[in-house]
């Protein structure tokens, strides 16, 4: 019952409801969603590349990566922590993958990177919950730890991979649709259905939103942590997977920024850093948003170094407009 | 548990918590030290070279651009708070620098550049306490942003600092001996001292930083404080990006990468407690001196630099279990359990 979110329809009075009303709750509740589809349909009108459909696919494409991971930071997120060292999960489960696969085929490199994020993502979730240090931290600290270990597993070399078939799941499409975001669907409808339909994934929610209430109820608080940072791993590592097959190589810090975009995805969607308020629906919106941004942007040649620019300011002002809907609607909070 | 609750906890209890406390006083000051002196030692045993003026000189050029950085960093964790984006900030300050020495003097470069850091600081402060957005994402979003315009301004290009000897100085040159770096670490240490300690500023700050609804009930300005202390922040980070210019004499929008780590880890081996509340600030500067020492030493011994970010993130997390075990047991002995 605490796990779900408060919103504006649960208010006493039942009484029918204007279309006025509904145009404001659709607006409140799924801004992103709206201000997405405006910033696609301007886009659509002012620049004839950016509705092509191949653009249109490239979107898919490149949100897709930053979207996979973003998945798992929403969870963590939700559960009151924060993960910045997914750059240094990603590149290492890359450069484990693009390692092991001309030795041991395609499924079982696979399943290892994923094995390998999950185990990283555990190793975050142990630092912060049983060393006691704060999560952004210490991640932030592993993350250098994540990237020596993949640097000097490389010895600071890139690996290739050259698997035609493997690259395919990066480069391919299937049914009209790029294969990582076919793969970005799948994560987001299977965490979806962790969160909100098993016991341990509505503990993250409970813990985020009142950690001290969710000890006193007998919930695992720290176990919960744990498995959220888990998750965060697999997510991450399975945005590792299908990036090492877009770039056919992979390097330790073939990520850099990383945690950047994904943070931003998540609290572009929503999500609230005060941690059990957030959804994954506004999450895969925030990251096709973002890579919508930085698309634009290259269509109207605006240079590479404005994005960076442009990742900080979406990000401060989606907190800002935040507190301010905070601030100025103190009844809607829980 | 069976202990009655009394009033006058701290009498009965002082005991555990005094000599918890003491244990940790003791290892403030002591303990990096002691670190420092067994890398020394063990270092000239393996390799005299490591003993060399030369090299000593390096790193305490080294340690001194840290800690100038880390002393800033210390006064916003003692606030509660903490800034990720020094890292950029250092690096489009040291290119305005290298850029306003053409056009300027030095005098005024120095003086522009700082104003520069100071700006961006308060704006981080602002942003973070107008907006309500935690210091650590709202930083966050400033460090690309910075970083963006760092790379918009040198246009992804170096700029070299040619024909300026005297602004070289402000790395190569010795007062009574003492490398020039090392005495504007001195001076940053003793002028950031002074305000957190004797000054109603920096009580406010560490009562920001202990209890910041009990400051707020008292009546302290938080908005102001955290702007000017982030300023501070940026200031030092100016600063430290003033000195990396004289030192590089060679720069572009990359610098500083990874700086923010450097700077949390030298202030929380240094003593400083993330819980808030208190800064040791001669801490940092011999945790820096223990970082660059450690750097050296992995150079000379001729270890890949990549184990180098693998050391400082060790440290920074045995540090931090450090940090986290002294608020456990503090609490622990205050709550008469110890």
């Amino acid at each position: 019952m605490s796990s779900t979110m408060t919103n504006v329809s649960e208010t006493p009075e039942a009484r029918p409801r204007s279309p006025l009303y509904w145009l404001r709750y659709s607006i409140t509740q799924y801004t992103i969603q709206w201000l997405l589809l405006i910033v696609v349909i301007i886009l659509s009108l002012a620049n004839t590349n950016f509705r092509q459909p191949a653009n249109l696919l490239s979107v898919l494409l490149q949100a897709s990566f930053a979207g996979i991971g973003a998945a798992g930071m929403t969870l963590i997120i939700i559960n009151g922590a924060f993960d910045l060292s997914v750059a240094g999960i990603l590149g290492l489960c890359g450069v484990v993958l693009g390692l092991v696969l001309p030795s041991i085929g395609i499924v079982p490199s696979i399943l290892l990177a994923l094995v390998v994020g999950v185990l990283l993502g555990v190793v975050n979730g142990l630092v912060v919950t049983k060393v006691r240090v704060p999560a952004f931290i210490a991640t932030l600290g592993m993350m250098y730890i994540y990237l020596a270990i993949g640097f000097i597993i490389t010895n600071g070399q890139v690996v290739p991979v050259t698997d035609a078939s493997f690259r395919s799941l990066g480069t391919g499409n299937l049914l009209g649709l790029p294969i990582p975001f076919l793969i970005m669907i799948v994560t987001y409808v299977v965490l979806y259905g962790v969160l909100n339909f098993t016991t341990y994934g509505r503990f993250i929610r409970a813990v985020g939103s009142n950690p001290t209430a969710s000890r006193v109820a007998g919930i695992p608080v720290d176990n919960v942590q744990i498995f959220a940072f888990a998750l965060v791993g697999l997510c991450t590592a399975l945005a590792g997977v299908a990036l090492t097959a877009y770039l056919s190589s992979a390097q330790p810090n073939m990520a850099t920024g990383y945690e950047l975009r994904v943070i931003a995805a998540a609290v572009v969607g929503g999500t609230s850093l005060k941690g059990g308020q957030g959804t994954l629906f506004g999450t895969f919106t925030g990251a096709l948003f973002f890579t919508v941004i930085n698309n634009a942007l290259n269509l109207f040649n605006v240079g590479a170094y404005w994005q960076y620019v442009a990742v900080g300011l979406i990000i401060i002002t989606a907190l800002g407009l935040e507190a301010l809907r905070h601030r100025f609607a103190p009844a809607s909070r829980g | 548990m069976q202990t009655p609750m009394n009033p006058t906890v701290s009498a009965p209890q002082g005991k555990p918590l005094a000599s918890v406390l003491r244990f940790f006083q003791v290892f403030e000051s002591v303990g990096v030290l002691a670190m420092l002196l067994i890398v020394v030692v063990a270092m000239s045993i393996i390799n005299p070279v490591y003993l060399n003026l030369n090299n000593v000189v390096n790193i305490v050029i080294t340690a001194s651009i840290i800690s100038v950085v880390g002393m800033g960093m210390t006064m916003a964790v003692a606030m509660g708070g903490l800034d990720l984006s020094v890292g950029s900030i250092q690096a489009l300050t040291a290119c305005v620098a290298a850029s306003l020495l053409d056009t300027t003097n030095i005098p005024l470069t120095i003086v522009g550049t700082l104003l520069l850091g100071m700006l961006i600081g308060m704006l981080n402060g602002a942003i973070i306490s107008r907006l309500r957005v935690p210091a650590f994402v709202a930083t966050l979003g400033m460090m690309s942003i910075l970083r963006g315009a760092a790379l918009l301004f040198t246009d992804g290009q170096s700029i070299l600092i040619m024909g300026h000897d005297d602004f070289a100085r402000l790395n190569t040159g010795r007062l009574l001996g003492i490398p020039v770096p090392f005495i504007i670490a001195l001076i940053t240490l003793a002028a950031f001292y002074i305000l957190l300690k004797h000054t109603p500023f920096g009580r406010h700050v560490c009562a920001i930083g202990g209890n910041e609804n009990a400051a707020l009930a008292t009546g302290l300005k938080i908005g102001r404080t955290r702007v000017l202390v982030f300023g501070l922040v940026g200031l030092s980070a100016a600063l430290s990006g003033i000195m990396l210019s004289a030192q590089l004499l060679i720069v572009d929008g990359t610098l500083g990468t990874g700086l923010e780590l450097q700077a949390i880890a030298v202030t929380v081996l240094g003593g400083t407690s993330l819980a808030g509340g208190s800064g040791n600030l001669p801490g940092t500067l011999l945790g820096s001196l223990l970082v660059a020492a450690i750097s050296s030493a992995m150079n000379i011994l001729r270890v890949p630099p990549f184990y180098q970010y693998l050391a400082l993130g060790l440290l920074l997390i045995l540090a931090l279990a450090l940090d986290a075990l002294r608020r456990t047991l503090v609490k622990r002995a205050m709550m008469g359990e110890a």
